[in-house]
């Protein structure tokens, strides 16, 4: 009787100590979540980090990867984020946790703008039969991948098949409706120099390419019809030609130039008007 | 039998608690913790983290180790100013003392700043007693690679550095003595008396030949266009002829700038690639392994 009461004696004392020890991760588990919320993202890695060293029962090892891959992105260190957000993902618990790692790295891919990644593993997620009740989610960041790829026609389609995005799809359907078309700019110039350019808006240039084209237009022909034969090939090639591939190439500059300026505003729209989840 | 299985329960618990936990003792800011962590995060190569968990220990207690490693840290970061401070402050009485001058010599080596790398060396240089003391020598010389002034003689420069290093350390003495850099009046000069000439003195061929027929058909044609009483196009034609004679000129000299550029960018890439392959000829520390 003696020896069993040594015994418990002995495991009395010792489970106490093991679970002081989790007290003690939980305790900083607490902590470092306390920096996070308080925007303190550089301190809460380090205390995640520090949690993840001393969990020795690796407890907290999803949650703690998960929030370092948080403040990194937060702090704009995409790639950082991406690397823990896969530790996350390797260690998720269940297939609530792997569904979320993989749209954290979904967000983060979006961000750092290497969209064919993030396209790729929506892509791989839709198939997934686990997560065929996540769909509305995958249509979400799938729209979202294609905001940040400037398609904003593809994005409007993915918005479309989510009930709770019309205004999303509403709004990139009218930013898609107000960007220049690159290509009608290109084949207009190919037929009237300057074309692209006043289609852009860009009267002055359009106009200059348009004049300089018919100069020396006329005075490559001119050479031809007074049988200057090489003379009509050297302008025709060293001015004609140089001139008429500018135009052409301003006039899909300007284009893209002014879509670029439409997309911009329209993320900075996203970015400050929005209130839904954003990447 | 019960004793066994008891005694099997607490040495099992005990052992699995210890193997799985990095936990010295119940406090995660305890120095040793600290420490532990610290070591963790510097062979993680999460150097500003590890230098600010080592700058938490020296707030507890003073550890001349730490300082180095700080030190270090800062070495590895890229922030060769303070790495610098660092090693400076270690105390003469540390074991590091000789080691951190000689790091201390190599992050204001990486500064930029020889001259005060060269005045540095110099005042320690009175201590032969250093381990490093081969190394800051070759490192001194090797200075001279980087900058304009001229080299020491061949044998005093050479005989500096390990028996290893002659061969290749001979080439670089030999490459700044004569580093087969050309002209760019040269350059402007031949292109004006054969347009494109100047370009293929520069290496590119296909420019000067291009310069070459691009400038004498325009030529031609003004001259022609002229006698032919075609003088609208006999003035387009003189515009480009100009044009070409004169931007090839220019461009020749540009050329052979450029090309000088390449050829002292790819000589320093090559002294910088060697000197991070030898760590600037001084110990390397390891505390991961």
């Amino acid at each position: 009787m003696s020896g069993y009461l040594k015994h418990i004696l002995i495991i009395s004392v010792l489970i106490p100590i093991k679970l002081f020890s989790q007290d003690i991760i939980q305790n900083q588990y607490s902590y470092a979540l306390s920096l996070y919320n308080s925007e303190q993202y550089y301190d809460a890695v380090t205390e995640f980090k520090r949690l993840l060293f001393f969990d020795g029962e690796k407890e907290y090892v999803y949650d703690a990867n998960e929030y370092i891959g948080m403040s990194y992105k937060m702090g704009g260190k995409f790639s950082d984020a991406i690397l823990y957000f896969a530790i996350a993902e390797m260690n998720a618990g269940n297939d609530e946790e792997l569904f979320n790692s993989k749209v954290e790295i979904v967000r983060a891919n979006i961000l750092r703008r290497t969209i064919s990644h993030a396209i790729a593993l929506l892509d791989s997620l839709q198939k997934d039969k686990r997560f065929t009740d996540k769909q509305w989610d995958i249509y979400y960041w799938k729209g979202w991948a294609y905001i940040f790829n400037d398609k904003w026609d593809d994005a409007a389609r993915e918005f479309s098949k989510i009930d709770s995005s019309k205004t999303l799809m509403i709004f990139c359907k009218n930013v898609d409706q107000e960007q220049y078309s690159v290509s009608f700019a290109n084949i207009i110039s190919h037929f009237i120099p300057g074309a692209g350019q006043i289609y852009s808006g860009h009267y002055f240039s359009g106009f200059l390419s348009l004049g300089w084209n018919v100069l020396w237009g006329y005075l490559t022909i001119n050479s031809f019809v007074n049988n200057r034969i090489f003379d009509g090939l050297v302008i025709g090639n060293l001015l004609w030609l140089r001139f008429y591939n500018g135009n052409l190439q301003n006039a899909v500059k300007y284009a893209e130039e002014n879509n670029l300026g439409i997309t911009n505003r329209a993320l900075d729209y996203l970015q400050s008007g929005y209130r839904g989840i954003k990447p | 039998m019960k004793k066994l299985f008891f005694t099997i329960l607490i040495f099992s618990s005990i052992i699995f608690s210890q193997e799985k936990s990095h936990l010295a003792n119940d406090n995660l800011f305890s120095p040793t913790n600290i420490k532990r962590f610290a070591d963790y995060l510097f062979c993680q190569k999460d150097y500003l983290r590890a230098a600010n968990e080592y700058e938490r220990i020296l707030s507890l207690v003073q550890n001349d180790s730490i300082e180095f490693k700080i030190a270090l840290s800062y070495l590895e970061m890229g922030n060769f100013s303070e790495a610098s401070t660092r090693f400076n402050s270690i105390k003469k009485s540390s074991s590091f003392y000789k080691s951190a001058q000689a790091q201390s010599l190599k992050s204001v080596f990486q500064t930029g700043d020889i001259v005060q790398f060269r005045n540095q060396y110099l005042d320690i240089n009175s201590n032969k007693a250093y381990l490093d003391s081969a190394g800051m020598a070759s490192l001194y010389m090797f200075s001279f690679l980087l900058t304009e002034e001229p080299l020491p003689n061949e044998d005093e420069f050479i005989k500096t550095f390990p028996i290893a290093e002659k061969s290749k350390i001979k080439n670089f003495y030999d490459w700044k003595q004569d580093p087969l850099e050309k002209s760019p009046l040269k350059a402007a000069i031949f292109s004006a008396v054969i347009p494109g000439a100047g370009k293929i003195y520069a290496n590119e061929y296909s420019d000067g030949i291009y310069a070459f027929i691009a400038t004498l058909v325009a030529g031609y044609l003004a001259f022609d266009n002229f006698k032919a009483g075609h003088d609208f196009r006999g003035w387009i034609f003189s515009g480009l002829t100009v044009g070409f004679y004169a931007g090839n000129i220019y461009g020749s000299a540009a050329a052979v700038q450029i090309y000088n550029a390449r050829i002292r960018f790819d000589f320093i890439n090559e002294l910088k690639a060697f000197l991070e392959d030898k760590n600037y000829f001084l110990q390397v520390f390891n505390f991961c392994n």
